[in-house]
C-alpha cells in the first residue's frame, strides 16, 4: 500500500506513530473521510502529528512524498540554507545550466538565497495549478488518474483548502525543534521549563482526619485542613552577559529568562563574564558581587541553569589567577568553582546558545565544561532535553 | 455508524477557515476529542461555542485552574453536608445519609455524560492543570466514561459528546493524553484571514483604515514585544480609531498605543523606539 510507505516515511524521520494511530487512520479512510490529497494531508496530520514542533517536518515530508518537492529544513531568511544538500544541488545544477548572468561566486548571498526560494515556489506553483501530480515516481495514487482535484468529494468541508498551499506556506517552521529561540517559540520553551517537577503544599479539607476528629469529640463536627501540593521550585540562573562573544545571544537569553521570571516565583538570576569564579553578580552591569560560597550552602535540590557559550581563552578556565577582569584576581581556577557548583547541586544543566554543530570548532574550554555539566544547545529541543535531564538527575 | 452527521459550518461573525472546518468535521466523524493549541486570540475557545451554535446543541464547559484536581470535573461528594446531616439529621430534605448519591454534585463532565442529549463539552485551557489531572481524564477521552471511586460505579456517556479541548501551551500535555486526541495547532491568522475577521466583526469600516491599522498591528507583532497584540486588541483598536475619527496612522506616533500594547515595559519600549 502506498500509504503504508508514507507512514513509514514519517516514522523514519522521527515522528512517533503507534499502532493505534495507524488503525485510527485506516478506520477514517474506510469511513470515507479522505476523498482527495488535500483531505489526506489534513487527516493524516490529525492522526499522526501531536506536537506543533513536528508540523514543519510533516509539511516537508508530505511535499516530498506526494509532490516530489524536497524543501530544506530551514526558514526562508536562515543562512543555514547554504549548508543544505538541496541548496548545493540546486546551485550545482544552475551553474551547469548557465542560469546565472554572473558567476554565483560574485553574487551576494541574500540574492542567491532569494533565487533558490523563488525556484522552490515556482516549482510548487507548477504543481499546484497543474492538472497532474508529477515527480512522485508513480507512488502517488492520485498520479495515475491525472486529476484528483475536483474529483468526487465525500464531504464538502475542504472547500477552498489546498494542502499544497498550506504545506508550502510553512507556517510551522518556527516551531521546529532545531530552530533557535524566537519570540513565537518562547512559549513552547517555557512550557518545557514548566515540566520541572513540582513539590510542596497548600490547604484543603482533610476528610479522613475530620471524620476521625469528629468521632473523637463525640460526633461534634470538627473540620481539619491540610496542605495541598503546589509548585515550589527553586531555580538559579547564571547568565554570561559579558564579552562580545555572547553579544548576539544576550537579547535571546534575556527574553527567555524575563518570561521565566514571571512563571516561576522562586527564580534568582546572577551574571558572570565568560566563566564563574568565587563570586557572581546580582546586576547585569556586574557591580554587585555575590559570594558563590554563600550560594553553595543553599539547598542542594535547587535547579541550576547556566547559560553561556563556554567559549574563552583556556587560561581563564584552567589557571589560578585566570580571571581577566581587573582587580578580581582569584587564587582558585574557574574550573574549581564550576566543579563545586556541580557537586553541590544535583540538578544542573548548561545551555549553550551556540549551535551544536559549531561546538567542535569552538575553544577547548567548551569541551572541558561539557565534561562537568550536561550541555545542551539553546533551542526548543535542547531545552526539552535539558529539562528531561533535570528531572532525571 | 449513526445517521449521517450534518456538516459543521460557521454562523455569523466567527471566521472559520476551510482548513479548520474540515478538521472539526473529521474529528466529529471519528468521534475523537479535538485538542486545539495556538496563541491567544486564534479563536480556540470560540470554536466550541460555534460548533454548539451550528448544531444547536447545549454546552458544558470546564474551565481548568492550576489548583484543579480532575475529579471535580466529573463529580464531587458534598462531604460537609453529609457530615452535617449525619450529626444533625436530614430534616425534611429527603436525603438519605446512607445513600452516597444523595450527596453527589456533578461536574461539567458528569452533567455532559448524564444528559439525554448530545452536548458539546469544552475543556478550556487544560494545560493549566497538573499532569495527574490529565491522567484522570484519559478514560473520559477514550471511552467517554469515568468511575465514581467511592462506590466503584462506572458512569458512561448516554450520548458521546463532541469534546473540544483548548491549550495555551503553558505547559506541555502528557503523551497519553495527546494520543487520545486529534491535535491541531491553529496558526496565527495571515493578513488575508485577518482582513476577513475584521470584516465580519466591523462590517462598515473604511478599508483604508483597516489596512493601515493592520500594517501597524503586524509591524508591532514583528517587533517581538513581550505580549504581542492579538486579534481582540486589533478589533478594539480599529473601533477606537473609528470613534476618534482617525483616518491616518503613523507608526512612530500612534494614538492610543495602550490598546495594542498592554504591558508597561512594552509601552515604554515602543515610546523609546518612536522618539528616536
Amino acid at each position: 500500500m502506498f500509504l503504508d510507505f508514507f507512514i513509514f516515511e514519517l516514522r523514519r524521520e522521527g515522528i512517533s506513530i503507534g499502532m493505534q494511530d495507524v488503525l485510527t487512520f485506516y478506520r477514517g479512510l474506510s469511513r470515507g473521510l479522505v476523498a482527495n490529497l488535500d483531505e489526506l494531508y489534513l487527516y493524516a496530520r490529525l492522526c499522526f502529528i501531536r506536537y506543533p514542533r513536528d508540523n514543519d517536518l510533516y509539511d516537508r515530508i508530505f511535499l516530498r512524498y506526494f509532490q516530489g518537492i524536497d524543501i530544506p529544513a530551514v526558514a526562508e531568511d536562515d543562512l543555514a540554507l547554504l549548508e543544505t544538500k538541496q541548496f548545493r544541488q540546486w546551485l550545482k545544477q544552475a551553474i551547469e545550466e548557465h542560469r546565472f548572468e554572473i558567476h554565483p561566486h560574485f553574487m551576494p548571498l541574500e540574492e542567491l538565497m532569494k533565487k533558490f526560494w523563488q525556484t522552490v515556489r515556482e516549482q510548487m506553483e507548477a504543481h499546484h495549478g497543474g492538472a497532474k501530480w508529477v515527480g512522485t515516481g508513480g507512488k502517488s495514487p492520485f498520479g495515475h488518474s491525472g486529476s484528483s482535484r475536483g474529483g468526487v468529494r465525500v464531504f464538502g468541508g475542504a472547500r477552498n483548502f489546498s494542502a499544497m498551499k498550506v504545506a508550502g506556506e510553512r507556517r510551522y517552521v518556527n516551531y521546529s525543534e532545531d530552530k533557535s529561540l524566537r519570540h513565537d517559540t518562547m512559549r513552547a520553551a517555557l512550557a518545557q521549563l514548566k515540566h520541572l517537577k513540582p513539590e510542596g503544599a497548600e490547604s484543603i479539607l482533610d476528610i479522613d482526619e475530620s471524620i476521625r476528629k469528629s468521632a473523637l469529640s463525640g460526633g461534634e463536627i470538627e473540620l481539619v485542613f491540610k496542605r495541598e501540593l503546589r509548585d515550589k521550585l527553586d531555580v538559579l540562573l547564571f547568565i554570561d552577559n559579558g564579552g562580545s562573544s555572547m553579544l548576539p545571544y544576550v537579547s535571546q537569553t534575556r527574553q527567555l529568562f524575563s518570561k521565566m521570571k514571571r512563571e516561576l516565583k522562586s527564580l534568582r538570576v546572577f551574571y558572570f563574564h565568560n566563566t564563574i569564579y568565587s563570586y557572581v553578580f546580582r546586576d547585569p552591569a556586574r557591580t554587585q558581587p555575590y559570594s558563590l560560597q554563600k550560594l553553595l550552602k543553599e539547598k542542594d535540590d535547587i535547579r541550576v541553569f547556566i547559560i553561556g557559550d563556554a567559549n574563552m581563552a583556556p587560561s581563564e578556565l584552567l589557571s589560578a589567577y585566570g580571571n581577566i577582569n581587573l582587580g578580581e584576581e582569584e587564587t582558585e581556577s574557574s574550573l574549581y568553582w564550576l566543579e563545586r557548583i556541580r557537586e553541590r547541586f544535583r540538578h544542573t544543566v548548561w545551555l549553550n546558545p551556540m549551535r551544536r554543530d559549531m561546538w567542535p570548532s569552538a575553544s577547548m574550554t567548551l569541551r572541558r565544561i561539557a565534561e562537568i555539566f550536561p550541555m545542551e544547545e539553546m533551542t526548543l529541543g535542547g531545552i526539552r532535553r535539558a529539562v528531561e535531564r533535570l528531572n532525571r538527575s | 455508524m449513526n445517521s449521517p452527521v450534518p456538516e459543521f459550518q460557521s454562523t455569523g461573525r466567527y471566521y472559520l477557515s476551510a482548513e479548520l472546518a474540515a478538521i472539526v468535521n473529521m474529528a466529529i466523524k471519528m468521534e475523537k476529542p479535538l485538542l486545539l493549541t495556538g496563541e491567544p486570540g486564534t479563536g480556540k475557545t470560540q470554536l466550541a461555542f460555534e460548533i454548539a451554535k451550528s448544531f444547536g446543541l447545549p454546552m458544558e464547559i470546564l474551565r481548568a485552574k492550576s489548583t484543579f484536581k480532575g475529579e471535580e470535573a466529573c463529580y464531587v461528594q458534598d462531604t460537609v453536608l453529609r457530615l452535617n446531616d449525619a450529626r444533625f439529621g436530614v430534616g425534611d430534605s429527603g436525603r438519605d445519609v446512607q445513600n452516597f448519591f444523595d450527596y453527589i454534585i456533578w461536574g461539567p463532565i458528569g452533567r455532559a455524560f448524564l444528559l439525554d442529549k448530545k452536548v458539546v463539552l469544552l475543556l478550556d485551557e487544560i494545560d493549566k492543570t497538573e499532569s495527574d489531572v490529565q491522567d484522570n481524564l484519559l478514560d473520559v477521552l477514550e471511552d467517554c466514561q469515568f468511575t465514581i471511586r467511592e462506590t466503584n460505579t462506572v458512569v458512561k456517556a448516554k450520548h458521546r459528546p463532541i469534546i473540544i479541548i483548548t491549550s495555551n501551551a503553558k505547559r506541555e500535555l502528557s503523551d497519553p493524553f495527546l494520543r487520545r486526541c486529534f491535535c491541531h495547532h491553529i496558526a496565527f491568522p495571515t493578513p488575508e484571514e485577518m482582513r476577513e475577521i475584521v470584516r465580519l466583526h466591523l462590517p462598515d469600516t473604511d478599508p483604508g483604515l483597516v489596512q493601515s491599522a493592520m500594517d501597524v498591528f503586524y509591524e508591532l507583532r514583528r517587533r517581538g514585544y513581550e505580549k504581542a497584540p492579538a486579534t481582540s486588541e486589533l478589533l478594539a483598536y480599529i473601533e477606537a480609531l473609528k470613534h476618534a475619527g482617525v483616518t491616518e496612522l503613523d507608526i512612530h506616533n500612534l494614538p492610543f498605543p495602550g490598546i495594542l500594547l498592554k504591558r508597561t515595559e512594552d509601552l515604554l519600549a515602543y515610546r523609546k523606539s518612536a522618539h528616536r
